[in-house]
């Protein structure tokens, strides 16, 4: 503690100190005393500026002190900490000159609680999302059953993309495969993530996959971003999400169409099997050939029940007519002369056959004949 | 033709075949779609090969 023996004695030679002089001397010797450390306690007093500094107090039961986070620190956190959280700072003792406070320069930022920032975070979005009806399962859409292009974002060099790509090209290669890539994680991971989704929504794509292979909560951040989320929930077509593992469940995860466990369980759930699909084929191939043979059977049958109709219908053209017949013979019979004279009637005519029906036509002595029903005989007028 | 479309009018053939009652020459053009669509569909899944496309990446895009 050298230094600070010479400051006394310098004051002492130079009579009274400027306020400016003694914190600018403070902030030395602070500065060189006690270099960058981790700090823990309790949040207290805290707010974000519009500047997007933090400013809050640390304490703890006896003591507290002011602390700044800058915000070119403080954007990589995921979430602002709360006043009573528990926190481990990473942060250089200074002294903020104008105030003449002593402070801490906090360029990291660790919360203790289970989870820690990324927790808080993460819940805090999950309930906007929800108040928005986001996470609502009756959004769910379905895959298409026969997809024309399937999109994926991701790292176009891991591990995903081979296995996504080996996939489809297994079960359904009729499928063109676009690859949107994007940084999937480090600090330009939300905002290379949200442009590859916006290009995606141009395109005509049937379904996408979004994912990467597993990775630490904070490898996963940029899927558990609530930008991130509302891109995904705005997708024009369905959105398969294949992001870290069974245990790590992303916002992301949450309100895709379908959550897979891994990118190959994806590129499945987003293909149907060539192998199935040809088997179908088969099925339906059978079904159209039964398919006829019922057709031209009804067409046989209804071809026979046809000519039964019209044999049935001659038939009865036939017996009205003989019926016809009958009936116009019978009042033709009734008519007829000869059933006259079988009653007891007789026609007189003249030798030209004309017959007489007049007195004046039957003088005294006139030969005629006489027709009764069963012959003729000659008559003669007498007298 | 897309593939989804296609079967989807074979089965739309074989449901018509199945149900209605087709006079002899209708059911014969149907049938012969039917076979042609059938022929399409299995050519499809027999030489499709996988298309892979990338689309460039956009650098740059900071916060």
């Amino acid at each position: 503690m050298g230094a600070p023996l010479d400051l006394f004695a310098a004051a002492s030679a130079e009579g009274a100190w400027t306020v400016g002089e003694v914190t600018r001397r403070a902030r030395a010797v602070i500065e060189a005393g006690l270099p960058p450390l981790w700090v823990r306690g309790e949040v207290a007093g805290f707010k974000a500026w519009r500047s997007g500094h933090w400013y809050f107090s640390l304490r703890d039961k006896s003591a507290q002190m002011r602390c700044v986070m800058f915000a070119k620190q403080n954007y990589l956190l995921p979430a602002a900490p709360t006043d009573g959280m528990q926190v481990f700072v990473f942060a250089r003792p200074s002294m903020y000159e104008e105030k003449g406070e002593f402070q801490l320069t906090v360029m990291e930022l660790l919360s203790t609680e289970q989870g820690g920032l990324w927790k808080l975070a993460f819940e805090k979005a999950k309930a906007a999302l929800t108040k928005d009806g986001l996470l609502d399962p009756a959004r769910k859409r379905r895959m298409p059953p026969f997809p024309r292009r399937i999109a994926v974002v991701t790292s176009p060099d891991g591990a995903a993309l081979r296995d996504i790509q080996a996939v489809v090209g297994r079960r359904w290669p009729l499928a063109e495969l676009i690859v949107v890539p994007a940084q999937v994680q480090g600090a330009k991971a939300e905002a290379s993530v949200c442009s590859a989704l916006n290009r995606i929504s141009r395109l005509p794509v049937d379904v996408l996959i979004v994912g990467r292979g597993g990775g630490s909560v904070e490898d996963l951040w940029a899927f558990n971003s609530e930008r991130v989320a509302r891109a995904v929930a705005g997708m024009p077509m369905p959105v398969i999400s294949a992001v870290g593992h069974e245990t790590d469940v992303t916002l992301c995860d949450l309100v895709a169409d379908l959550r897979a466990p891994t990118p190959s369980a994806a590129a499945e759930a987003a293909t149907p099997d060539r192998a199935e699909v040809l088997a179908h084929c088969g099925v339906v191939a059978q079904r159209l050939a039964r398919g006829l043979r019922v057709s031209s059977r009804r067409v046989v049958e209804r071809l026979s029940r046809t000519g039964d109709r019209l044999t049935g219908s001659m038939q009865r053209r036939v017996e009205n007519s003989r019926a016809l017949l009958t009936a116009h013979s019978a009042r033709l019979d009734a008519l007829s002369p000869l059933r006259v004279l079988a009653r007891g009637y007789a026609v007189a005519r003249d030798d030209k056959g004309r017959i007489l029906k007049r007195v004046a036509q039957l003088p005294e002595g006139k030969e005629f004949r006489l027709r009764v029903t069963d012959g003729e005989i000659d008559a003669q007028v007498k007298g | 033709m897309d593939f989804g479309k296609q079967l989807e009018r074979l089965e739309a053939i074989v449901r018509r075949l199945e149900a209605e009652d087709l006079d002899l020459d209708e059911a014969l053009k149907l049938f012969e779609e039917g076979v042609e669509r059938l022929r399409g569909a299995r050519e499809q899944l027999a030489q499709a090969e996988l298309k892979v496309k990338k689309v460039l990446e956009i650098e740059g895009l900071e916060r």
